[in-house]
C-alpha cells in the first residue's frame, strides 16, 4: 500500500487540522473501506431483512452462513494470497509485467481446485439442505475465494480507489438484491448476497484485465521455488488460523453455540460484539497505512539504497538509526489512535449496542473484544516490518504463536466462565505482539550485520 | 585416500594450462627428472580463463588437479555462527603480528602466532569460513577495522575486499588437507600457492622450496596500479575516484606483501632466476642464508636444427615471443616496428605467442598497428613452436616492463638469433653477461631503457644491417648458453635440491 500513502500526503496538504483529519479520513477509507462496506451492508440487511423475510430465523441463518463463508474463504486462501502478492510485487518490481494477469489466472485455477476439494466432502454436512441452497453456498465459496485473489492482485497494481469503487458497487448490489429476494427466506438472501458478490468479482476482474492485459496465458511462477519464499504457505495458514481460533473455539462449543445451517454454528453470545468491535479497527488501520506502509517504507528503501551506493559506515548506521525511529514512532501512532478509540468506544459502547439491538449484558465483552482487535492492528504493523525486514522464519513462528495462544486461551476462558470471554483473544493477541515487539528490536539490531553478511 | 609423489608442484596460473616461459621451465623440471614421479596442484582464478592442458603431461606426472580461486566463497549457506571472544582474540592476535611484522628481525611471538594460524586454521577449534563468513563477533571486528583503517571509504567496497581476501586463505587451508602426499613440495610463486606451500609444510612437516621466475608482489602491484575495475567499483562515491581506490589497493598490496612473507618464512631454499630477484626477495622479507640462484636452462640439442636451418643471410624479420599482455608491452614492440619499417620497408614484425590470455589487450594491439599504418607488416602468429620460427626471424626482441630471466633470449641464442631487450629483470645479463668470464664472451646484441620503441627500433636494424656484428652476436650468444644456461646444469642443481629438501 505503500504508493498510494505517498499520494496521499500529497492531497493532505501541509499539516493542519483539517488537513491531517482529511489525510486520515483518505486513509482510513483505503486501507478499511472495503471491510467496513461490507460489514455494515450485512448489518442493514439483517436489520431491513428482519420485515421482508418470511421469518427471523433465515436472516439469523443467512448471517451466519455468510460469517462461515468468509472463514473459510479467508482461511483457504491466506496461504496463497501471501504467496501471490509477494510474487506479483515482484514481478512488477523486476518489469516483468507481462507475466502478472497470467499468475492471477494460475492462482484463481488453484483456488477452484481447492474450493472444489472443500465442497466435495463438505457437501454430506448439509444433508438436510435443499440441493439449491447448496449450490448456492459452494458458488459463494468459489466466489468470495476467487474476489481475495483479484483483490490482492489490484492492490498489489496499487489500485486502491479501485478496490474500494468495487466494494461498493457489489455491496450495493447485494443490499439491493438481497431484500428484493428476502422473501425466499435464506435461499433469497444468499441468492442475493451471491449476486453481489459475483459482480464485485466480474468488475474488479474488468479493472484488472484493463490495466495489466499481460500475456494470454497462465503463470505459475507463485509456486517456483527459485522466485518466491515458499515458507509464506505455512505462515498465511498459521496466521489465518490464529486470527479465526478463537470464533472457532466457540463456534464448535456445544455450550455457548449452537448449530444454524448444516455445519454452521453461531455463539450468540460472542459474535455480535466481536463483529462490531472489528469496526473500530479503522483508525489504527489508517495510522498504519500513514506510518508504516509510507514513513516506515520510505526509510527503508533510502536505507538499502545507500547500502547499496556504498555510503561509508557511519552513514549507514545513522540511516538505520532513523529506520528504528520511523518503526518506533509507527507503534506509537497506531497505540495513540487506538488508545483513543478505545476511550471512545468505553464511553459510548452501550449507545452503540443499543443501536444494533445488542443487549447491555454484551458491553464488557464488547469493551474486552476492542482492546483485543487494537492489539491485532498493532501485531499487523509489527508484523509488516518484519516483512520488510524480510524476517519470514521469525514471523511463522509469530504466527504459530498466535495460533497456539488464541487456541489454548480461549479454551481456557470457556472453561473458566462467562466472565472471561474474550480475554482468550485478547491475552493471545497482546502475547503474540510483544513477542514479535522483542524479535523486532533484535531485528533491528542486527540489521546492518545481517544485511551485508547473510547473503547466500 | 591420498595420492602420493615424490614432488608435488604447486603451481598459480602457469602448468599446465597456460603456455609460457614459466609454463615451458616447469614442463623441463619434469621432463628432466623422469625417475622421479610428480603430483601437480593446479591453482587458478576463474574456470572461465583456463581451456584444455596445453602441454602434453609426461610420464611421470602421477596426479593433476585444479582448484579456482573463485568457488572460495561459493556455496555457503548462510547460518547463525557465534564467534566466541577466545576464538576472535587468535585472529586479533594475528592481525596485530602482522601489522608488527617486518624485515627479517625475528620476533618470538610473532612467529608463534603465524605458527599457530599455518598450523590450526580450518581445524575443528580453530577459525573456519563460516565463523569469518558469519560469526557475530567478526561484524563488531571487521567495523573495529574499518572505522580505524579507512572511516570515508564506501563499507561495502571495504566488506568485499575482506571476503575476496580471506575466502582463499580457507580455501587454500582445505586444499591443503586433501593434497597429494609428497616427499617435497615445490612452489613455482609466492601468493596464493605459496601460502598453499606454507599450509602443507607446517601441516605434513615437509619441506618447502620455492622457484620464483617473475616476483610475484612486484607483478601484483603493477597489476593493481592498472587495475581500471578498482576505480570503476564505486563511480558515485563523493570522493575523487582516485582516493576511493587508493585504500583497496593499499589494503590488496598488503595483502600479497603479507603472502610473499609467509611463504618465504617457510620455503627453504628460496631459489631466484638471477641476481636482482634474489636481492628483491631479501627485501621482501626473505633470509639471505635460503636464498640461492639457480639461472634457467635451455636444452642446446633442440635447436640444433633450428640453429643449421638459418639461412645466410639474417632474414628481415623482427620477432617478439611472449605471450600478449601489458606486462609484455607488446604496443611499444608494434610502435618500435614502425621505427625499424621507416629505415627497412621490407622488413617485418611477427608476434609469436597467445593472445587468448587477454583478448581485449591483444585487440587494441592490432588496431594499434592498423592506425600506424603497419597492418600488413606486423603479423600475430598466436602460440608457435618456437623452434620452428627462429630460423625465420633475424632479430629477437622483447619489450617487456618486466622480466625475469627470459626462456626466449636463451632459446633465441642457442638457435642464433641475437636479440634487443629492455633493461628489465636478467636481460642484461643475458645479453651482456655476468662474470667476468662471461662479460668475455662479448655482447649477443643490444639493451635499451623500457617503453622507449625509438631506441628499440634502432637497435633492431643496427644488428640487421651490420653483418659482422650480428655475426659476432650470434657467436656470443651461443657460447654463452653453451656455458653458462646449460639445461643439465639446471637440472642437476634441482635434482640436488629435491633431494636434500627430501631428506630433511
Amino acid at each position: 500500500m505503500a504508493g498510494v500513502g505517498f499520494s496521499l500526503r500529497k492531497l493532505s496538504g501541509g499539516t493542519t487540522y483539517a488537513g491531517m483529519i482529511r489525510l486520515y479520513a483518505s486513509a482510513g477509507v483505503i486501507s478499511s473501506g472495503p471491510w467496513l462496506i461490507s460489514i455494515l451492508t450485512l448489518v442493514l440487511v439483517g436489520a431491513l431483512g428482519r420485515e421482508l423475510a418470511p421469518s427471523s430465523d433465515a436472516v439469523e441463518r443467512f448471517q451466519v452462513s455468510v460469517t462461515w463463508l468468509f472463514a473459510t474463504s479467508l482461511l483457504l486462501t491466506t496461504p496463497l494470497q501471501l504467496l501471490f502478492t509477494r510474487h506479483v510485487s515482484d514481478l512488477l518490481y523486476g518489469e516483468h509485467d507481462e507475466l502478472a494477469t497470467p499468475s492471477m489466472w494460475g492462482a484463481l485455477c488453484v483456488v477452484s481446485v481447492l474450493v472444489g476439494i472443500v465442497c466435495a466432502f463438505a457437501w454430506q454436512l448439509f444433508g438436510a439442505e435443499t440441493l439449491a441452497l447448496k449450490l448456492v453456498l459452494a458458488t459463494c465459496l468459489e466466489v468470495l475465494c476467487a474476489t481475495w485473489i483479484v483483490i490482492v492482485m489490484l492492490t498489489s497494481l496499487r489500485e486502491h480507489g479501485q478496490v474500494v469503487l468495487a466494494f461498493a458497487l457489489g455491496y450495493a448490489v447485494t443490499l439491493g438484491a438481497t431484500l428484493l429476494l428476502a422473501p425466499y427466506g435464506e435461499l433469497g438472501l444468499l441468492s442475493g448476497f451471491l449476486l453481489g458478490q459475483a459482480v464485485l468479482l466480474l468488475w474488479s476482474l474488468r479493472v484488472v484485465v484493463k490495466l495489466a492485459p499481460g500475456a494470454p496465458s497462465m503463470a505459475w511462477g507463485f509456486f517456483d521455488p527459485s522466485r518466491v519464499h515458499l515458507d509464506l504457505l505455512p505462515i498465511g495458514l498459521c496466521y489465518g488460523f490464529g486470527i479465526w481460533a478463537d470464533k472457532l473455539v466457540f463456534w464448535l462449543d456445544d455450550e455457548v453455540s449452537r448449530q444454524v445451517l448444516g455445519p454452521f454454528r453461531a455463539s450468540e453470545v460472542y459474535d455480535f460484539p466481536l463483529f462490531l468491535a472489528y469496526l473500530a479497527i479503522t483508525p489504527g488501520m489508517a495510522a498504519f497505512l500513514l506510518q508504516v506502509e509510507t514513513d516506515y517504507a520510505e526509510r527503508h528503501t533510502r536505507f538499502f539504497k545507500a547500502v547499496e551506493e556504498g555510503g561509508n559506515l557511519l552513514k549507514l548506521e545513522r540511516l538505520r538509526d532513523e529506520l528504528v525511529d520511523a518503526a518506533r514512532a509507527a507503534i506509537v501512532t497506531i497505540l495513540k489512535v487506538q488508545g483513543v478509540t478505545f476511550a471512545f468506544c468505553l464511553v459510548f459502547g452501550e449507545t452503540f449496542l443499543s443501536w444494533f439491538g445488542i443487549s447491555r449484558l454484551h458491553l464488557p465483552l464488547f469493551y474486552v473484544d476492542v482492546a483485543a482487535v487494537s492489539m491485532q492492528v498493532l501485531m499487523l504493523s509489527v508484523i509488516s516490518i518484519l516483512f520488510y525486514l524480510d524476517r519470514r522464519t521469525a514471523v511463522l513462528w509469530i504466527a504459530l504463536l498466535l495460533a497456539v495462544s488464541n487456541t489454548a486461551l480461549t479454551l481456557a476462558s470457556l472453561r473458566t466462565g462467562a466472565l472471561f470471554y474474550g480475554y482468550g483473544f485478547a491475552i493471545a493477541a497482546s502475547l503474540t505482539t510483544l513477542v514479535a515487539l522483542a524479535v523486532l528490536t533484535r531485528a533491528f539490531r542486527d540489521v546492518l550485520r545481517d544485511t551485508f553478511m547473510m547473503q547466500a | 585416500m591420498r595420492r602420493r609423489a615424490d614432488v608435488c608442484l604447486l603451481l598459480e596460473g602457469t602448468y599446465p594450462y597456460v603456455s609460457g616461459g614459466v609454463s615451458s621451465w616447469v614442463h623441463q623440471i619434469i621432463r628432466g627428472l623422469p625417475d622421479l614421479t610428480f603430483a601437480l596442484v593446479f591453482v587458478g582464478g576463474s574456470r572461465r580463463d583456463y581451456a584444455a592442458p596445453k602441454y602434453q603431461l609426461p610420464a611421470n606426472v602421477v596426479h593433476l588437479e585444479t582448484h579456482y580461486l573463485e568457488d572460495a566463497l561459493r556455496g555457503h549457506q548462510p547460518r547463525r555462527v557465534r564467534l566466541d571472544g577466545a576464538r576472535l582474540e587468535s585472529v586479533r592476535g594475528f592481525h596485530g603480528c602482522l601489522r608488527r611484522w617486518s624485515g627479517t628481525r625475528f620476533d618470538a611471538e610473532v612467529e608463534a602466532g603465524l605458527d599457530a594460524l599455518l598450523s590450526t586454521i580450518s581445524q575443528p577449534k580453530a577459525i573456519g569460513i563460516d565463523d569469518f563468513l558469519f560469526g557475530s563477533g567478526a561484524w563488531e571486528y571487521m567495523r573495529e577495522r574499518y572505522l580505524d583503517t579507512c572511516p570515508s571509504e564506501p563499507f561495502l567496497d571495504y566488506f568485499w575486499t575482506l571476503r575476496l581476501m580471506h575466502g582463499p586463505i580457507f580455501q587454500l587451508a582445505k586444499i591443503a588437507e586433501s593434497a597429494p602426499e609428497a616427499r617435497v613440495y615445490h612452489t613455482i610463486s609466492t601468493g596464493y600457492a605459496g601460502l598453499l606451500g606454507a599450509f602443507l609444510e607446517r601441516r605434513r612437516g615437509r619441506a618447502l622450496v620455492l622457484s620464483e621466475h617473475g616476483i610475484y608482489t612486484k607483478e601484483r602491484k603493477i597489476d593493481l596500479n592498472q587495475a581500471e575495475w578498482i576505480d570503476a567499483l564505486r563511480p558515485r562515491t563523493q570522493l575523487g575516484i582516485e582516493e576511493s581506490g587508493d585504500a583497496t589497493r593499499a589494503l590488496w598490496i598488503a595483502y600479497y606483501e603479507a603472502l610473499g612473507r609467509l611463504t618465504y618464512r617457510s620455503a627453504n631454499p628460496i631459489i631466484a632466476l638471477y641476481g636482482g630477484n634474489r636481492e628483491r626477495q631479501l627485501a621482501d622479507g626473505a633470509d639471505p642464508a635460503r636464498t640461492r640462484v639457480v639461472v634457467n636452462g635451455v636444452d642446446v640439442k633442440r635447436f640444433e636444427s633450428a640453429l643449421a636451418a638459418r639461412p645466410a643471410k639474417p632474414p628481415r624479420v623482427v620477432g617478439l615471443v611472449g605471450r600478449v599482455v601489458p606486462i609484455k608491452d607488446v604496443k611499444t614492440f608494434v610502435r618500435a616496428m614502425g621505427f625499424v619499417c621507416e629505415a627497412l620497408p621490407d622488413a617485418e614484425g611477427w608476434v609469436v605467442g597467445g593472445t587468448d590470455e587477454e583478448p581485449a589487450y591483444a585487440e587494441e594491439c592490432q588496431a594499434l598497428a592498423n592506425n600506424l599504418g603497419l597492418g600488413d607488416r606486423v603479423r600475430f602468429l598466436g602460440h608457435q613452436d618456437v623452434s620452428k620460427m627462429f630460423p625465420q626471424l633475424g632479430v629477437l626482441m622483447l619489450s617487456s616492463i618486466s622480466e625475469a630471466q627470459p626462456l626466449a633470449v636463451l632459446e633465441a641464442f642457442a638457435s642464433g638469433v641475437p636479440c634487443v631487450t629492455t633493461d628489465v629483470g636478467a636481460c642484461r645479463e643475458q645479453i651482456e653477461g655476468l662474470t667476468p668470464a662471461d662479460r668475455a664472451l662479448g655482447r649477443a646484441g643490444s639493451v635499451v631503457p623500457f617503453a622507449d620503441p625509438a631506441a628499440l627500433g634502432r637497435a633492431a636494424v643496427e644488428l640487421l644491417t651490420q653483418s659482422a656484428r650480428y655475426a659476432a652476436c650470434q657467436r656470443t650468444g651461443l657460447a654463452r648458453v653453451q656455458k653458462f644456461y646449460a639445461h643439465a646444469a639446471m637440472i642437476d642443481a634441482y635434482r640436488n635440491i629435491y633431494q636434500h629438501a627430501m631428506g630433511q
